[in-house]
């Protein structure tokens, strides 16, 4: 019992959504299959796109330096960073929210909220193979008009959004608490050094306080981390680690 | 698969190998943290999967097809945004559909306004987004696509 309630807390959507079918099968098994089967294009579409999705926000991660998204991308991009967005948004496949997980890869290593708005906008609404459909059955005058307003729109979008949300409004450090933490409070510490002098390559003072200065992986240097911690006079230091 | 998405496949693979060869420890870690992250949005985007499939059977195309041919262009234009917000319909179906409906005399603004918010707007994945991106966020996006959509559709009601 407790384990199901767990299950539904963990996945509210799906919970829902799993009861809204029980419901429609018990009223109407026939909209229950065709919704079932109406699910499958979705379904492909999810399965054919997300393996690019997991390696592009690896390669992201791992591969990009945080200098050349600042650069390429960051707050003072400019208009380079805005057009490299729309071509980047563009060409890339995929339903929108395959765009998610690389926008918050992207805003994390320093992309600004404005060139994150400008990708998903054009992830969603700027395909090429949609634009080639919508030329065929609209006709091309339609399809440039509305591609044009398209383009003004989500620039627009990305200005205002800007504007509006600043990136503290965003939940990325709530993201982030999972990750391996280490954090000295200002406010604390007192000077003292000896954090530097035990693990001088995680630890260095600046201005007589102490800063981080790596975090190293590993268990050995987790392990390093945690007692260092504990020796810490002002308790000025914070650390969680990683979950698996 | 389309050209797009086979390219995508390649560079993705492509830059991948890079990345392995050039800091396989780095990339491992990487693939932790995309696994965590990705992990954490499964259970949504398989939920919306099956939520647009309930939708396109309460709301199938014929009964869009129905609403966007009426002749109260202002609300027809008002409630064919609301219906591409809630709808995804996939743009081989959707285009054929406004193709016909213009082809037949309909009128353009409410049906650019459907095909607008079709993509614009997502109301499915609004939980998704929310999570990612948080409330505020998610809210004033799809809040602005929204009226940008009205306004691309009835500019759009100027041109053609």
């Amino acid at each position: 019992m407790k384990k199901i309630l767990e299950f539904i807390k963990k996945n509210k959507l799906l919970t829902l959504v799993l009861i809204a079918y029980i419901v429609v099968l018990i009223i109407s098994p026939e909209k229950a299959l065709s919704a079932v089967k109406g699910s499958t294009y979705y379904l492909k579409e999810m399965l054919i796109i997300m393996p690019v999705v997991f390696l592009l926000t690896v390669v992201i991660e791992a591969l990009v330096p945080k200098k050349l998204i600042i650069q390429g991308l960051g707050e003072k991009s400019g208009i380079t960073g805005n057009l490299l967005s729309l071509v980047f948004g563009s060409i890339s496949a995929g339903p929108v929210y395959a765009a998610f997980p690389i926008c918050i890869s992207l805003l994390r290593k320093g992309a600004s909220i404005k060139n994150i708005v400008i990708i998903l906008g054009a992830w969603a609404v700027i395909k090429v193979p949609m634009l080639a459909n919508e030329a065929k059955f609209l006709g091309v005058k339609f399809m440039a008009i509305r591609w044009v307003l398209t383009v003004i729109s989500i620039f627009a979008m990305g200005y205002l959004m800007a504007i509006i949300i600043k990136k503290k409004d965003l939940p990325l450090e709530k993201e982030e608490d999972t990750d391996t933490i280490l954090a000295i409070n200002e406010d604390y510490c007192i000077g003292c050094g000896l954090c530097a002098e035990i693990l001088p390559k995680v630890f260095e003072m600046k201005d007589s306080k102490a800063v981080v200065k790596a975090i190293p992986y590993g268990e050995e240097a987790e392990k390093q981390i945690a007692e260092t911690v504990e020796k810490c006079p002002a308790n000025a230091i914070g650390f969680t680690k990683a979950e698996e | 698969m389309d050209i797009f998405t086979i390219l995508f496949w390649v560079v993705a693979i492509i830059l991948f190998v890079i990345s392995l060869i050039k800091d396989k420890k780095k990339t491992f870690e990487g693939m932790k943290k995309s696994k965590k992250m990705m992990g954490n949005m499964a259970s949504e985007i398989i939920a919306i999967i099956f939520l647009i499939g309930l939708i396109l059977t309460f709301i199938p195309p014929e009964t869009i097809k129905k609403v966007l041919g009426s002749s109260n262009v202002l609300l027809t234009t008002i409630l064919a945004a609301l219906a591409g917000s809630i709808t995804l319909i996939p743009a081989f179906v959707a285009f054929p559909l406004a193709g016909s409906l213009v082809k037949a005399g309909a009128n353009i603004v409410p049906v650019v306004a459907f095909i607008t918010t079709l993509t614009m707007v997502g109301i499915v994945t609004f939980p998704l987004e929310k999570k990612e991106f948080g409330t505020k966020f998610t809210l004033v996006r799809n809040l602005l696509s929204f009226g940008f959509a009205i306004v691309i559709a009835l500019v759009m009601g100027v041109f053609l």
